[in-house]
């Protein structure tokens, strides 16, 4: 990049130019809170899918593994944007937060108004800490590394712990059929899935569990191992993506 | 701009369109979309009866039946090893309370058997009012969906009559239609101040183009001020530290949680209720001429019973087809929309005595095997035909088997 403007020259803009900017800015914000919302959210359903949907799926294992690793690409992308041309240290939380809006709106209207679930059914997860924390490394730091490897642990970390406020209280058993169950579960039971046989979960298998009772620390850490890596890729597909070509000619 | 105008827009077609995959999943159970060979061979259901089929909001009743499972289970098809009764609704306007499975509570998926026997019991609580189409259907893991025979239920009354309580085990009773729902909405709404606030901070200033302008020229240091440095200093360790602080408090309040359970139930199959051992067919021959929609199967019979025997019905992925000659009453199909009241004839109609053994040609012929679309069976690449066989003597005793052959088609 060039310095076309040499630091003596810099005139802030003032009057008609500013407000113009600053219209800019509100279009720009509302554009692209929309664009994250959509593709965001789509990539969120689609890779996180089932995992994020049904709190009869979050589970010890794979839900701290999968909803940190997915939910921290779009961010990565984002913030190398918004910090590396603005310096604005908000690109995590900006895209969370969008995620979390139309995952709210389609809780609320296609899972419970227009198929009949219960919201607390289908209650979404927070990545909101996570991604503050994020924001606030990388503008602390100002270096990729740092933040992938303590931002991006950082996110991993955070998730299971913040979330535990909201789904723990569905881990309290209930008898059911000469058995105990979560209240979690008991919904899954319930509350007919046409397309969601119990069996179908994916929770509670594999080599993860063999640590004893120390499931989700080991779900985490590990999740906190990949989410440095994904963070770097998806850091670099933003930069891939980005361009200030149009901006140039302003 | 207009990029990013078509780019949202795309976006907004796509997750839309992932919606409606997700709805129509729910809404079309594909009663006739699976192959002939496994709505066969697989899961053969009979017996099946609702207690009720108009009912009211909050108002239990219960689908209970019997199945089995074919001992001619396709090669293509992996062994019922996860398998799970559901019930095809648009959505939970029903509620599951119980199932059973051979008199057992039922709550997880279970491996089933080829060749055995079971019966089952589903009670269910109506919650939305309506008028819906509704079947038991078995999810059979990576297999499919094979479904049981359907009927129409009316729901009657108001949806806010519906209350559906769990009792926890400390004892307490919660609502299940709105337990953990505010605490969720007020952790949601805590953590999103915070995201505002912090958006807030930087969105409050001159944004996008004054800062990349500073940027460019080299002014970067002055786009971050002291405060925002101490803010996010204070922050970065304030966010982690109530994190663990809310966990440990949720820990605190909840001593005794559990994992999700994911444990397959263990339930053995009934005795033999189906090939039994008392009464033995074996199918010789099957043939099926198209133009006719008529199987004519050669069958050897051997009557081992005390009692003389009658063929009454034959029955195949949910369709009856029915013996009239059959002096004695069948099993109770007022609830089932695939009967074909004649559809049976046999050349020799008279009883099959205690211990005699006789092969018999019995034709099943009608319309249903097109309608139901069993017919695709001659093109298909397993084309054995399996169902149940009905045979009564004349106090109603019933004897049932498993017929199965390969099926030769017949052009003209
Ligand atoms: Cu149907």
């Amino acid at each position: 990049m060039s310095a076309t403007i040499s630091n003596r020259s810099f005139r802030p803009y003032t009057g008609e130019k500013a407000r113009i900017s600053r219209a800019y800015d509100y279009l720009i914000l509302v554009l692209a809170l929309f664009l994250f919302i959509g593709a965001f959210h789509l990539h969120f359903a689609l890779t996180v899918g089932d995992w994020d949907f049904w709190v009869d799926w979050k589970d010890r294992q794979y839900w701290p593994l999968v909803t940190p690793l997915m939910g921290i690409t779009f961010p990565a992308a984002v913030q190398y944007v918004m910090w590396n041309k603005f310096r604005l240290p908000m690109g995590a939380t900006l895209c969370v937060a969008a995620l979390l809006i139309g995952t709210w709106v389609t809780r609320i209207f296609a899972y419970h108004y227009w198929n009949f679930f219960p919201i607390n059914m289908v209650l979404p997860a927070t990545m909101l800490p996570g991604a503050l924390v994020l924001d606030f490394i990388l503008m602390l730091s100002n270096s990729l590394t740092v933040t992938a490897i303590f931002g991006g642990a950082a996110f991993a970390l955070l998730f299971y712990p913040s979330n535990w406020p909201i789904f723990g209280m569905f881990h309290v058993p209930v008898e059911q059929g000469n058995g105990q169950v979560t209240v979690a579960d008991l919904f899954g039971f319930q509350y007919i899935r046409t397309g969601m046989p119990e069996y179908l979960r994916i929770i509670e298998r594999g080599t993860l569990r063999t640590y004893g009772q120390y499931a989700t620390p080991l779900s985490a850490f590990c999740s906190a191992l990949l989410c440095t890596l994904m963070y770097t890729l998806w850091w670099y597909i933003g930069k891939w993506f980005s361009t200030t070509r149009y901006l140039n000619k302003i | 701009m207009k990029m990013i105008l078509a780019k949202t827009l795309m976006s907004f077609c796509l997750v839309f369109s992932v919606y409606l995959m997700d709805v129509r999943t729910a809404m079309a159970h594909g009663e006739k979309a699976l192959e002939p060979f496994i709505r066969m061979r697989t899961i053969q259901w009979y017996d099946v009866h609702w207690s009720k089929q108009a009912f009211n909001v909050n108002e239990e009743i219960s689908v209970s039946g019997k199945f089995h499972v074919a001992e001619d289970w396709p090669i293509g098809v992996p062994k019922p090893e996860a398998s799970f009764l559901n019930i095809s609704t648009p959505g939970p306007v029903l509620i599951r309370t119980e199932r059973y499975l051979n008199g057992k509570p039922w709550t997880n998926s279970v491996a089933l058997e080829p060749g055995g026997d079971y019966d089952f019991k589903v009670v269910l609580k109506g919650r939305l009012p309506g008028r819906y189409h509704i079947h038991p259907f078995f999810n059979l893991k990576d297999a499919g969906q094979v479904m049981g025979p359907g009927v129409w239920l009316d729901i009657a009354g108001d949806p806010s009559d519906f209350t559906n309580p769990a009792k926890i085990i400390n004892g307490e009773v919660i609502d299940m239609e709105s337990y953990g729902f505010t605490n969720g909405v007020w952790w949601h709404a805590f953590w999103g101040i915070l995201a505002t606030a912090w958006l807030l901070w930087w969105v409050r200033r001159p944004l996008f183009i004054p800062r990349y302008r500073m940027l460019e020229a080299g002014m970067e240091d002055e786009l971050i001020t002291p405060q925002d440095k101490l803010i996010a200093k204070s922050a970065m360790v304030a966010v982690p530290v109530m994190v663990l602080a809310f966990n440990a408090m949720a820990n605190n309040n909840l001593p005794n949680t559990i994992p999700l359970q994911a444990s397959l139930d263990q339930i053995l199959p009934l005795p033999a209720k189906v090939n039994a051992g008392i009464v033995n067919v074996d199918t010789l021959k099957a043939e099926y001429r198209v133009a006719e929609r008529a199987m004519r199967f050669d069958l050897k019979i051997d009557n081992q019973s005390n009692a003389p025997l009658h063929i009454g019905e034959f029955s195949t992925a949910n369709a009856y087809f029915l013996n009239k000659e059959l002096p004695v009453a069948h099993q109770d199909l007022s609830d089932s929309s695939s009967v074909s009241e004649e559809g049976m004839s046999l050349d020799n109609n008279d009883a099959i005595k205690p211990g005699e053994q006789r092969t018999l040609t019995m034709v099943v012929k009608d319309g249903l095997w097109e309608s139901e679309k069993l017919d695709g069976l001659i093109r298909d690449a397993d084309s054995r035909i399996g169902g149940l066989l009905f045979l009564y003597d004349l106090t109603g005793k019933r004897y049932i088997s498993s017929i199965t052959a390969a099926v030769i088609p017949k052009f003209n």
